[in-house]
């Protein structure tokens, strides 16, 4: 177990490192200079010039790099040039706002295409079947920014019955907060849950036709023991592998939502950052973003091992 | 002799040569009442002399009449009290007074700083910060009355020293100042001179008969921030002297703020306004739909349409000089026969263009910075109108009559994409096939310097160009031959020499800079540089019950005189 530990920690951390490289030196490719980016195309160039010094970034790159790395492994995130701040206050804030908005998708869309996908699964062929896999199958495809806008205009115009903006004000209690956040995750419970139910049907129509189904079956246990005890433990590790999966994008992400409901997520941010070249800005957002995903994807090894003891730890690798 | 008469003559004694003319200008008639107050106010007459000549003037010439004063807080008779919510555009770098570059951070800066003067939405300077100003009689040496009895946030009173450091700190060479492109020519740390504890006088390097415009609103970097303050931190603090105080400020998120007590002048009607910050315009727009806000500082009209055709909000439409610029390259053929440069110009179908891509909310431009708006524009100069036989004929002239390919670079921004495609296929009439290459802002502008931009080194050139109250910079940084802006690399001494005549001449003046705006506006047309499609406005939204609200073209919003029923 230990060892298990130790090596996907060490693969994570190279992971991580490769990643600020690539983020970096791929950032310098972007045309145009910090210091034009915050005073304007219009500002003196000596102006420009005298900012940029002041930023740093008229340094050797690899300089630059060293300097952030170090930094970073010491618990300093770094300056914003956009903001001549620390970067660490904007990352919290908004990685604790996309955990969250993720936290509420994931709490409405998971149970719900699992539900979907195991009532599909039971009923193979049949309507309810056709309807959830449709129905599914066409919520997925709708982008994100005309689920969104329907659902403002529908609940936020017209009903007027929940906040058109995600960002609640300042001392909001925590059931106000989800109760901001329950139109902006109509969208991607929308797009995720074709996929996840879609997911968790063909695991189930698996399980039920394999060999240790049919002798609970006939061994003649209730049906509804058959699917909590056997077959949903077996055809849930795929769908967990998938709900993993889908934290990057749950993180990260989401720009387009983000945006139309003027949440101040980490997916924003760092757009933001990479448009406007705060390389301190877009590295650490990137690498948090890394982090949460490592993260999740570790619980869902977890996860994965204790649905399916027969594997062990280091075939699970 | 009647009444009238006699005290007319008695301010005439008090005045000086340059204000008698003045005076006599709006004596016989050939100024409104408007114009008298707006060049007035540029020349440092104070507005109880101007009422009193208006008045010995038996209240003359009372067309268009002005709109109200904002100096000094709220005037407005709305209900006080009022928590405003307001979206705006996410200001996009730290609220620095000396960097701001940005709307959202301008409008910022308005909240709690203040200027020497505002340039409000009818183009009139009003005083805030200095009670009065005066120029000697070529306007190389401004003097500003500094007012009395301002304190700044923290309790600490306003003088000359805290303007001093302001304006020293924003024209250093040396430093990050985003002013530095306004000042270039005119003002120098060392022009920055106290004279007493409420005098301060700006030697400048040229005459300029406009200069209190780069001490106003319009300079939007320049407000007055404590004596050795240092402007990064001001972001903690907000540091100023104006009608609201700080309460909070969260980047990326928004702000709010609270009455100031102890302000100066009268005091601001809304207790509290709360800003939330928008990247886009839809979610803003929206909002104010759903009732989460209360005013849109700003909107395009490109996504805004249900704003300006549904009942839901009350739109304030200011004309603007906000404009695009669409310039050829003087100095490489084919451009370098004005003939070209005419016959693209006379593609164009202005009045549709407006109607197009403003539904009308724009001004129709002729080829020249001189808006509509200016009241200094010779609108006699007659308006350039699509041609397309004269167009051919030109092209013809100038040896391109079965056309010819060019380029032309443009950045990803609001409605301007949009432009180029309209300049293509307008060109393609003539047989001018253009490519467009449309980047985003950072490719376009480049280094913003020559040989390294395509902004200034395209073969044709779009770009944007925001508001000013007045033209010196649209005359100067594009368009002189050392201008540098200048993406036409058009070098004409002609125009060198008018467009110094014009910056000079003093804004009493009124018939000389209208003489000389009628002559760079001809010339301009005859040479076509650059096209100068239209001027467009600068709308605001407020949800139905709010009044008071203030914006400037400029991207300003003043809340003091605001209420809500």
């Amino acid at each position: 177990m230990a060892i298990f530990i130790a090596k996907r920690f060490g693969l994570a951390l190279i992971t991580l490192w490769i990643l600020s490289m690539i983020v970096f030196f791929a950032g310098q490719v972007l045309p145009g200079d910090p210091g034009r980016a915050i005073l304007g195309p219009l500002a003196a160039q000596s102006a420009v010039s005298h900012l940029d010094d002041q930023l740093g970034v008229n340094q050797p790159l690899l300089t630059q790099y060293w300097h952030w790395v170090s930094g970073f492994v010491h618990g300093d995130m770094g300056t914003s040039y956009q903001f001549q701040a620390p970067v660490e206050p904007f990352i919290s804030h908004a990685i604790r706002h996309s955990l969250e908005l993720a936290a509420v998708a994931f709490v409405i869309v998971v149970p719900l295409s699992i539900l979907g996908g195991v009532v599909a699964a039971l009923n193979v062929g049949k309507a309810p079947d056709r309807i959830i896999t449709v129905l599914g199958l066409s919520a997925s495809t709708v982008p994100e920014f005309v689920s969104g806008i329907v659902v403002i205009i529908v609940f936020g115009i017209w009903l007027n019955v929940l906040p058109i903006s995600a960002a609640w004000g300042p001392g909001a209690s925590f059931p106000d907060q989800l109760y901001h956040l329950i139109l902006p995750s109509i969208p991607l419970v929308l797009v995720l849950f074709g996929y996840i139910a879609r997911m968790a049907r063909a695991g189930t129509v698996e399980a039920l036709d394999s060999d240790y189904a049919r002798t609970a079956i006939l061994k003649g246990l209730p049906r509804g023991v058959v699917i909590r005890r056997h077959v949903l433990r077996n055809s849930l590790v795929p769908t967990v592998t998938v709900i993993a999966t889908q934290t990057g994008y749950l993180i990260g992400g989401l720009v387009v939502i983000e945006t139309l409901f003027n949440y101040q997520g980490i997916g924003n941010l760092i757009f933001k950052a990479a448009q406007d070249r705060d390389f301190p800005m877009l590295e650490a957002g990137v690498l948090t973003i890394g982090i949460v995903y490592m993260v999740a994807t570790l619980i869902a090894d977890f996860v994965y091992s204790m649905l399916n003891p027969r594997i062990r730890f280091g075939e699970a690798e | 002799m009647d009444e009238n008469q006699r005290r007319l003559d008695s301010i005439r004694r008090g005045s000086s040569e340059l204000e008698n003319s003045f005076i006599d200008e709006f004596a016989s008639g050939r100024l409104s009442r408007r114009e008298f107050v707006r060049r007035g106010a540029v020349v440092g007459l104070s507005m109880p002399l101007m009422t009193a000549i208006i008045a010995a003037c038996g209240g003359a010439n009372n067309s268009g009449g002005s709109s109200p004063a904002s100096s000094g807080g709220g005037t407005g008779s709305g209900t006080p009290g009022a928590d405003l919510k307001v979206g705006i555009v996410t200001p996009t770098a730290a609220i620095n007074p000396v960097t701001v570059a940005d709307q959202g951070g301008l409008d910022m800066l308005g909240q709690c700083g203040e200027y020497l003067a505002i340039s409000n939405s009818s183009l009139q300077l009003v005083p805030v910060l200095a009670e009065k100003w005066t120029a000697n009689a070529d306007s190389t040496v401004w003097t500003f009355t500094i007012r009395q009895g301002v304190k700044f946030h923290n309790g600490q009173a306003m003088t000359a020293d805290d303007v001093v450091y302001t304006y020293k700190l924003q024209t250093d060479p040396k430093g990050s100042s985003n002013a530095l492109s306004a000042f270039g020519g005119a003002l120098t740390p060392s022009g920055v001179q106290k004279v007493d504890d409420f005098t301060v006088a700006f030697h400048l390097e040229a005459p300029n008969g406009n200069f209190p415009y780069l001490c106003s609103s319009d300079n939007y970097n320049m407000i007055i921030i404590p004596n050795n303050y240092d402007p990064s931190k001001w972001e903690s603090t907000f540091l100023g002297t104006g009608p609201f105080k700080l309460k909070s400020y969260t980047p990326k998120v928004g702000a709010s703020f609270i009455r100031n007590e102890a302000y100066w002048g009268k005091k601001a009607l809304p207790a509290t306004t709360e800003f939330t910050f928008y990247d886009t315009q839809q979610p803003e727009i929206l909002a104010l739909q759903g009732g989460t806000i209360d005013v849109i500082g700003q909107f395009s009209v490109d996504g805004g349409q249900s704003l300006l055709s549904g009942s839901s909000a009350t739109v304030i439409n200011l004309k603007s000089s906000a404009h695009r610029e669409l310039s050829m390259r003087c100095d490489q053929a084919p451009f370098n026969d004005p003939r070209v440069r005419q016959a693209i110009a006379l593609t164009l179908n202005r009045p549709e263009i407006v109607q197009g891509l403003f539904l009308g909310k724009a001004d129709v431009g002729n080829d020249s910075p001189f808006a509509p708006v200016f009241p200094s524009t010779d609108t006699s100069v007659p308006q350039r109108a699509q041609d397309i036989a004269k167009a051919k004929s030109l092209l013809s002239a100038a040896g391109h009559g079965s056309g010819f390919s060019t380029k032309l670079f443009t950045e990803n921004f609001l409605e301007i994409p949009k432009l180029a495609q309209i300049v293509k296929q307008a060109a393609a009439q003539v047989g001018v096939q253009i490519a467009l290459t449309i980047e985003t802002s950072s490719q376009y502008y480049g280094k913003a310097v020559f040989g390294q931009s395509d902004w200034l080194d395209g073969a044709m050139s779009l770009v944007d160009f925001g508001h000013r109250s007045v033209p010196n910079v649209f005359l100067t940084a594009p368009l002189q031959s050392k201008g540098t802006w200048n993406a036409a690399h058009f070098k004409n001494a002609q125009y060198d020499t008018l467009s110094k005549q014009y910056i000079a001449a003093p804004a009493t003046d009124v018939q000389g800079q209208k003489t000389i705006a009628g002559k760079i506006e001809n010339l301009l047309l005859e040479q076509t540089p650059i096209i100068y499609p239209y001027f467009y406005n600068y709308l605001t939204a407020t949800a139905s019950g709010v009044t008071g609200v203030e914006p400037t073209a400029i991207g300003h919003l003043f809340l003091f005189n605001a209420s809500k029923a």
